[in-house]
């Protein structure tokens, strides 16, 4: 039961997200801080201000880190599709696969 | 990117790169604001040499030039959004006429400086809190209030007396006050007053006094 509820805490904490998503995150995070760097230099520059430059960089900087560090749902929106094992016509997600001798069965 | 913590990672890793080539950007914009910083006048206004001690517990007695000065000055084009503050010092030189040396070596000392911040870092400032919340209100949550940097001081007593390694200054001739400043911003080298112009920096104008010289010792009227 522990083990279970381990493995729960396990998937939140990790946040793992498919490969689609990761490749989303990777562009994502390009732009948004490439733009708060440009945006932060350019308003700073014209307005004269350079406490206002560092308030929109460092903002716009947290806004990034909550948009792409949690897994969020638009970054699963491409799960992997496992095969069946060989030989078999089930699907992977209701066969018992054994890893090492210990089974681990996916649901 | 498959989890939280290499998202955390990449995120952080790129957001230190895009800060420093912010940075790179600001101090480098620097160099496309004119600076045209300009004295109107500097003299000296009572010249006394006396005799003192370089600490109490001192048994040397040595000369001290006590320098008086008046300083008319407008540095308020150094300050730009990325000036952190500017520091001001007067120095006196002179040629050092020792016979038996070269003439190249010239005696400079400081007599008076000031540290100018500018609003984005008043609160560092050495105030105390009756001071610093009328620089605050004068300020008016401006980013650049253009008096800074405009010095206006007369008959000023100055923060330091000076002396020379022998401990004699009586008597020196071709003394002149020197204007300096050095301007220390958020992000980028340090910059001084400059000898020639450079593209929009230009040199400080008059910067220089009229020479003076250092009177004899001062005689206690007893």
């Amino acid at each position: 039961m522990a083990d279970q509820l381990l493995e729960q805490a396990r998937d939140v904490v990790d946040g793992q997200i498919d490969f689609e998503g990761q490749k989303l995150a990777e562009v994502l995070q390009n732009v948004l801080l490439s733009v708060v760097g440009a945006v932060s230099f350019f308003v700073g520059f014209f307005l004269q201000d350079i406490t206002l430059a560092l308030k929109i960089g460092l903002a716009g900087t947290v806004l990034t880190f909550l948009a792409i560090v949690p897994p969020w749902p638009f970054f699963k929106q491409h799960p992997v599709v496992w095969l069946p094992v060989a030989g078999s016509s089930v699907s992977a997600s209701h066969q018992n696969i054994v890893i090492d001798e210990k089974m681990l069965s996916q649901q | 990117m498959y989890n939280s913590l290499t998202r955390l990672q990449n995120v952080f890793s790129f957001f230190t790169t895009v800060a420093f080539v912010a940075a790179m950007l600001i101090a480098m914009a620097d160099l496309t604001i004119p600076r045209t910083p300009s004295v109107g006048t500097i003299k000296p206004t009572n010249v006394q040499v006396v005799k003192g001690r370089p600490h109490y517990y001192s048994s040397k007695k040595e000369e001290y030039a006590v320098i008086k000065f008046s300083l008319e000055a407008d540095l308020s084009s150094l300050f730009t959004w990325n000036t952190k503050q500017v520091f001001v010092y007067v120095t006196a030189e002179w040629a050092d006429t020792n016979q038996n040396q070269n003439k190249n070596e010239t005696n400079k000392a400081v007599i008076w400086d000031s540290i100018i911040t500018s609003p984005s870092s008043d609160h560092l400032a050495n105030l105390g809190p009756a001071t610093r919340k009328k620089l605050a209100k004068s300020t008016a949550g401006k980013s650049i209030d253009p008096s800074r940097g405009k010095l206006s001081i007369k008959n000023q007593r100055p923060k330091y007396q000076i002396t020379h390694p022998t401990g004699k200054v009586a008597h020196t001739e071709d003394v002149t006050l020197h204007v300096n400043y050095n301007v220390q911003p958020w992000v980028g080298i340090l910059t001084w007053n400059q000898d020639v112009d450079f593209w929009r920096w230009k040199k400080m104008a008059r910067g220089v006094s009229k020479i003076f010289e250092l009177p004899a010792v001062k005689k206690k009227d007893s």
